[in-house]
């Protein structure tokens, strides 16, 4: 059995398709990251998960409950973390999160100890008793996903868990996720972000226009991009074009993009045997080769590859 | 406590913190009632009507029944809007027990805005008993239903803009009072006011009420009519309003 299983999941908005026909799996104990660019339905499949919205077509299950006909039961299990932190404008973090924790049943002995704690683990120990419309975004971000922290749900979704949020409280929520999955639950993050996706994933579904592109290890899908190495160039060239037309030429060469004037990005299949014949090349052409960098293919390269589409600019 | 009541309080929880807006509207009520209900009882005395100051402080208790009733139907809207609605949504509360919280808490804050205005009216008629008390209560809860779902009901206008959806409702608003027998009785009102009274649901519930604290049965609504009236609106706009915006907030509609 899954923790979570949809089959031809599809909502519609007027003509537009958020989802189209999703298929997709979570195991058991399993981080599953989301992979996506801004609307490519990410969000969509969590709100639906999360009962919070109905799908035109199609089933969803968690831990086998379905989401449609059970969803009191589903909601019962389940945990989850909004994109956007809002509403809450005149109640206070502490309050919030006792209301949180009492309607999600969380016994009182427990109750105020975890409270407590995941406040002082995600820095909002200070902010406790500050109205929430006087928290800045990233103590609003934190918040959000402090609820899941203290409910420690069988099943967790966090959509952009880490939007907002600087690099120490980045790693703090990535240390508090990897903590729950530790101590049983399933987890569903979306991201658009590739470091958090490495860094959490045990295995990432990439999603694009609503639709299902792939699944797998970050491991497997970096190794299933074809021209397992990626060079960097720079190179002060006159005819950039004329140049890009000659490196694609080189034996070994899958695809060469332009990062930039006059830098260049090559997808080859074995460097060690690519950059000498590119050196080569540059040095009959008389160009001058500026720096090489050679790296592994990221997720944005595998987003990159799978789709033909840039991933997030910011994550370049 | 249960999961209804603790959502009744957690909403409820800032508006008494402190409780600003609720000294205001009642320091408001006490003014009009004291000010300017007294002055306009100078000014109006026809016999039909008896003490104006008593009639117009009704009035001012059914205006703050629908300002706050529409508030109620406007909050939920807001809520929607502002991301409050899908973390409510994805509570382990089934459906029928989180609305029946949001109306529990507007009914709460009505009963906390109306507990001096409607003490002082009926102080002002002399007709504080338990029976007029409750009486009152259920009638303006009721009002307070109807004009909670009608709001519910048009907020289908919101999810496509909530700057129309405010300009319409204020609009509207400004119509069901006017045209309705909050501040004037119904004999008195000209024949195309009075046609157009009749389709205002704060007809029905300042009638009802005024029959309940004793004024001349002769220039009110039949009051059994009256009841049935709200009844009718509370149950039918409230049923509307909620299948409506369930359908909206979870999407099986498109907005």
């Amino acid at each position: 059995m899954y923790a979570v299983e949809t089959k031809n999941l599809t909502k519609r908005y007027g003509k537009i398709y958020a989802l189209k026909n999703l298929d997709f799996t979570i195991d058991k104990n399993e981080i599953m990251v989301l992979l996506g660019p801004n609307g490519s339905g990410k969000t969509t499949l969590l709100l639906i998960l999360a009962t919070v919205l109905k799908s035109t077509s199609g089933h969803a299950r968690v831990m086998d409950i379905d989401v449609n006909t059970q969803p009191t039961q589903v909601r019962q299990i389940l945990g989850i973390a909004f994109q956007e932190a809002r509403g809450f404008w005149r109640h206070k973090p502490a309050d919030i999160l006792r209301f949180h924790a009492n309607v999600c049943g969380i016994p009182k002995t427990k109750r105020d100890t975890l409270i407590e704690n995941i406040l002082k683990d995600l820095e909002l120990w200070n902010a406790r008793n500050k109205l929430f419309m006087h928290l800045s975004g990233g103590q609003a971000k934190r918040l959000e996903v402090a609820k899941v922290f203290v409910q420690r749900p069988k099943f967790a979704i966090l959509d952009e868990p880490t939007s907002q949020v600087d690099l120490r409280g980045k790693r703090e929520i990535w240390a508090q996720i990897l903590k729950l999955r530790e101590e049983g639950s399933t987890i569903l993050v979306a991201t658009n972000e590739v470091r958090e996706a490495e860094y959490l994933a045990d295995r990432v579904t990439v999603l694009d226009e609503g639709k299902f592109v792939v699944c797998d290890t970050v491991r497997q899908l970096k190794d299933s991009i074809t021209g397992g190495d990626i060079v960097e160039l720079e190179i002060d060239t006159p005819d950039a074009q004329t140049l890009r037309q000659s490196l694609s030429q080189i034996e070994g060469t899958v695809k060469i993009t332009n990062s930039g004037e006059n830098r260049f990005k090559a997808y080859v299949s074995i460097a060690e045997s690519w950059v000498p014949r590119m050196t080569d090349m540059c040095y009959r052409s008389k160009a001058h080769i500026r720096s090489i960098r050679v790296t592994e293919p990221s997720l944005d390269d595998v987003f990159l590859h799978f789709t033909g589409r840039v991933l997030r600019e910011d994550n370049r | 406590m249960s999961n209804v009541i603790r959502l009744v309080w957690f909403d409820l929880k800032p508006e008494l913190r402190p409780p600003i807006w609720i000294i205001m509207e009642w320091t408001v009520f006490l003014v009009q009632v004291s000010v300017y209900g007294a002055i306009i009882s100078q000014l109006v005395t026809n016999p039909i009507i008896g003490d104006y100051s008593q009639f117009f402080a009704v009035g001012l208790v059914i205006m703050i029944t629908f300002d706050m009733a529409s508030h109620t139907g406007r909050h939920f809207v807001e809520h929607a809007h502002e991301g409050r609605l899908p973390y409510l949504l994805s509570l382990p509360i089934s459906r029928s027990k989180l609305f029946l919280a949001i109306a529990l808490q507007g009914g709460a804050e009505l009963a906390l805005m109306l507990a001096v205005p409607l003490t002082v009216t009926l102080v002002i008629i002399g007709n504080l008993s338990w029976v007029s008390v409750v009486a009152c209560v259920l009638a303006l809860f009721f009002l307070g239903f109807g004009v909670a779902g009608l709001m519910l009901g048009l907020s289908f206008i919101a999810f496509k803009s909530s700057d129309l959806y405010t300009a319409f409702v204020t609009g509207l608003s400004a119509v069901i009072i006017r045209f309705s027998t909050v501040l004037y009785p119904f004999i008195i009102l000209p024949p195309q006011y009075a046609s157009a009274a009749a389709f205002s649901p704060l007809t029905y519930g300042s009638d009802l009420v005024r029959f309940i604290l004793g004024f001349d049965p002769s220039i009110l609504l039949n009051p059994y009519f009256a009841a049935a009236i709200l009844a009718a609106l509370a149950a039918s706009t409230l049923g509307l309003g909620l299948f409506l915006v369930q359908r909206l907030v979870e999407g099986v509609k498109s907005a």
